[in-house]
């Protein structure tokens, strides 16, 4: 029998992941308000959840097409958090239990 | 507006006489939207009532803070220098990042005093909503430059 390597970075990470699966999961969705500018709530994104510019484009093309994205899936606090941080910036989000 | 130059201490931007008028105008207007605008979720059964008022009352501090630090700016003796016809700005990066939520705030707030209204459907100019339109549309004009800023700093850096 192999012996278990450890790896604790990724193994920090799988673990924190695995909880998290565990807890009640929230959506953080920002809707379309056709009064921001699309570079605007590109920048946002970006800001609050420090993605780069291209997965900030697309969730703010998301928004635009289809008029709403999700943005991230995660524990109610966080969840609450994000919403705060996107309503700052007058961005209309909410945070909705997953289905 | 415009950039004039960007630097290690931030960045200064050069402004009319006109723009600087239209710009304290807009910033009377701040805050615009009510925090009871915002909800926590859309599902009633997932938001608490008392959830809903942290959620106002954290939005309400923020604008104060907000309000608090735009009265401080625009009574800063350091800031709006004249120069030539122009004044100058110079303002810190942290500050553009209020400065588009404070424009942000004013543009969505005149949005809903306006009705609401469809980019295809302008609303009807009366004497009560004309001091509305305007600030959206000149809030949207000064929030473009600060993310052509904020979005391309190599491009800028030769204004120095």
């Amino acid at each position: 029998m192999a012996e278990t390597e450890v790896l604790p970075d990724i193994e920090h990470v799988e673990k924190t992941d695995s909880q998290s699966d565990l807890a009640p999961a929230w959506l953080v969705i920002c809707w379309n308000d056709p009064i921001n500018l699309m570079t605007y709530v590109s920048h946002v994104f970006q800001a609050v959840f420090g993605w780069n510019r291209q997965k900030a484009e697309f969730h703010m093309l998301q928004v635009h097409r289809q008029g709403k994205s999700v943005l991230v899936r995660t524990t109610m606090e966080k969840a609450e958090h994000f919403v705060h941080e996107l309503q700052k910036y007058t961005l209309h989000a909410t945070m909705e239990r997953e289905p | 507006m415009n950039l004039k130059r960007m630097g290690k201490r931030g960045f200064v931007f050069q402004l009319s006489g006109r723009e600087k008028r239209i710009l304290f105008e807009t910033f009377k207007l701040y805050p615009l939207v009510p925090a009871t605008h915002h909800r926590l979720s859309k599902a009633a059964g997932d938001q608490s009532e008392e959830n809903q008022r942290l959620l106002e009352e954290s939005l309400t501090e923020q604008r104060t803070a907000n309000r608090q630090q735009l009265e401080a700016l625009l009574n800063d003796p350091g800031r709006f220098k004249k120069s030539g016809s122009n004044y100058r700005l110079p303002l810190k990066a942290s500050e553009l990042e209020w400065l588009l939520q404070v424009f942000n705030d004013v543009r969505v707030g005149s949005w809903l005093a306006l009705g609401e209204p469809d980019e295809d459907k302008p609303p009807a100019i009366t004497p009560e909503n004309f001091r509305y339109l305007v600030a959206m549309e000149v809030c949207g004009a000064f929030q473009s430059v600060i993310l052509a800023v904020l979005g391309a700093p190599e491009s800028a850096e030769g204004l120095e």
